[in-house]
């Protein structure tokens, strides 16, 4: 009786899929270290109409989805790839009718190949790939006992010869779509916690830049703070009700808060230095932000009314960047070196600072959602692209971008993550799109 | 068997050409680049936008922007070095006698840093020209600052040579 509410959980989750079968298998991750090592077989297909998405397909939607995971080891048995000390195998099978997909998912150990999840999952079969993703986060909730982040997105900057413009895409590289075509200079995106709105800073009226929202579907763009000076480095607080950036109206870069809708300026910071790129707690009690206070630009915590300022690290110089986990134990940040910069992560009160990702320049770290990963831009190819790193930094995974060069990457939140109070009215409260 | 010398030597003597054209073509490849335009602007908020004229028209002996230098920074700093001060005083100088010349300073930066500290940088410097301009005698009206902080370089190179050409306040006549 005492997996009824899991099970409860998982058909909640399944929807539109219908019936879910689990045992309880729970693999200790904290370690980090170690992974479930998983062999994938081919989802089996009956005759598919024409311009269905095939099962391959689906099947490397999967694999790729399981590796980017960080929990397992994945040999997908259609490429030949061996069974190597395999705990679990997945399969299951795929119909295409009628304009839908139903998967039918399955996990079984190995080698009794007992069940340990079988699922159903039917949608639209424009949606194929969301499905494959729901079994994909299921089997690391299976494992892990939370949810995968293959539902999720990533926002960030593409360059487009001197100018940069806002993309969003899904986390394997699919569904990629430009919100921004002004020709101008689009930067530091910031998700909603809601996942339906970007906050980002632009060039966009001429002069200086302004911050702007966007629906993460795409559409209108808003306007949100086009105060004298700079309006930059917005990002929502966890409640979605406000938007801590940087504003310089009153002379020189200080941290404010605005409501979501760009008013009630609430100043934290007062200071002749340069203060700026806030990061909140997932409490929404402190934020993190860079201030050259103390001579060079270094990671900072206050509270959330500008109060008990501290400085972060001591141990790592120049340091910029913050960003808080969600899970809020740990600040990533980056350290300059001779290459650019390196990203670090440390305690909340600066304690235990470690080298993550090095190599090349390695830039604006942010977290996934369930707080296993960092996503970073890197020149450690040659252009610009984006990275993913587990906490470990072992070989950092390349992001599909289509080839094209991006920065300033932002991990959207996962889509079952319900936060309170998100502005949605922002658009039509706000048709002028003036404060 | 005899001819592999012959062929080594052909083959090493290609490489070299190879490579010389290789490295003549680099060295060409990054010279500083004109200072750029103003940025295109489709700007739904005309109040806030720039004019982007380059002169008044009618005003006589033109005041160009080639009559302006630029004032250059060191790493990180946003203090005046003397040959800022000395380019800032010529400037000071030229717009109290052209007392309908505007000005905009943009603050630009380095590669190096993150995109906003950057932009918080840019505009530092882009102030404290500014300040230094007023403080000479210029009424503050006529000069508006603007930050690009490093995404609007001057040189695209990546050594210390573009990298001190892209830490300016920049003139732009308005």
């Amino acid at each position: 009786m005492r997996r009824l509410p899991l099970i409860v959980l998982l058909a909640a989750l399944a929807a539109p899929g219908a019936r879910a079968q689990t045992r309880e298998v729970r693999i200790d991750i904290a370690g980090g270290g170690r992974r479930t090592q998983l062999y994938c077989e081919a989802l089996v297909a009956g005759r598919l109409p024409a311009g269905a998405p095939a099962a391959r397909q689906a099947d490397e939607v999967l694999a790729g989805d399981l590796e980017q995971s960080a929990v397992f080891l994945v040999a997908r048995a259609w490429s030949g790839q061996p069974p190597f000390d395999v705990q679990a195998v997945t399969g299951g099978r795929w119909k295409v009718a009628g304009g839908q997909v139903t998967l039918e998912g399955e996990v079984r150990d190995f080698p009794a190949r007992r069940p340990i999840l079988s699922k159903v999952y039917r949608g639209p079969a424009a949606d194929w790939r969301s499905l494959v993703h729901q079994f994909a986060d299921d089997i690391v909730l299976q494992f892990t006992g939370e949810s995968g982040v293959a539902r999720t997105r990533i926002a960030f900057i593409a360059p487009a010869g001197r100018n940069k413009e806002l993309w969003v895409m899904d986390l394997d590289g699919a569904g990629a779509r430009a919100l921004t075509a002004d020709r101008s200079i689009a930067l530091s995106p910031s998700w909603s916690p809601d996942g339906s709105l970007l906050a980002f800073s632009t060039y966009r009226d001429g002069g200086s830049p302004h911050l702007y929202v966007v629906p993460a579907a795409g559409g209108k763009l808003f306007q949100v703070s086009a105060r004298p000076g700079l309006n930059t480095s917005p990002a929502y607080s966890p409640d979605g009700r406000e938007i801590a950036c940087t504003l310089s109206k009153d002379g020189n870069s200080e941290i404010y808060v605005l409501d979501a809708r760009g008013g009630l300026p609430r100043r934290l910071t007062d200071n002749r230095a340069i203060d700026t790129s806030p990061s909140w707690s997932p409490t929404g009690r402190e934020i993190a932000f860079t201030s050259d206070r103390s001579g060079s630009p270094q990671v900072h915590v206050m509270d959330r009314d500008g109060g008990n300022v501290r400085r972060l690290t001591y141990d790592v110089n120049y340091t910029d960047s913050p960003a808080w986990s969600p899970r809020g134990d740990l600040i990533a940040f980056v350290s300059r070196t001779s290459a650019g910069f390196d990203v670090y992560v440390c305690g909340t009160d600066g304690a235990n600072a470690r080298l993550v990702v090095s190599g090349g320049s390695n830039e604006n770290p942010r977290w996934s959602p369930d707080g296993r990963h960092l996503v970073f831009a890197s020149n450690r190819e040659g252009a610009y692209a984006l990275y993913v790193s587990d906490l470990d930094g072992r070989s950092p995974r390349k992001l599909d971008t289509g080839g094209h060069a991006a920065m300033s990457p932002s991990w959207s939140p996962s889509p079952h993550s319900s936060a309170a109070a998100v502005p949605t009215d922002v658009p039509n409260s706000n048709p002028g799109g003036r404060p | 068997m005899r001819k592999a010398p012959v062929l080594l030597v052909v083959l090493v003597v290609g490489l070299a050409a190879l490579l010389a054209a290789g490295c003549a073509k680099k060295a060409k490849e990054a010279p500083p680049t004109p200072p750029p335009a103003p940025p295109v602007v489709q700007s739904p908020t005309p109040s806030t936008t720039p004019s982007t004229t380059p002169e008044t028209p009618g005003s006589e002996p033109a005041v160009t922007k080639g009559d302006f230098t630029d004032a250059f920074f060191d790493l990180d700093s946003y203090t005046l070095r003397d040959d800022a001060r000395a380019a800032l005083d010529l400037a000071a100088k030229l717009l109290r006698d052209k007392p309908d010349v505007n000005i905009t300073l943009e603050g630009h930066c380095d590669e190096r840093g993150t995109v906003e500290y950057n932009q918080a940088l840019g505009e530092k410097r882009a102030n404290a020209a500014r300040d230094y301009l007023v403080a000479a005698g210029v009424p503050a009206a006529r000069v508006q600052t603007l930050s690009y902080g490093k995404e609007r370089p001057f040189a695209e190179g990546h050594d210390e040579s573009a990298w001190a050409q892209n830490r300016r306040a920049h003139f732009v006549l308005r």
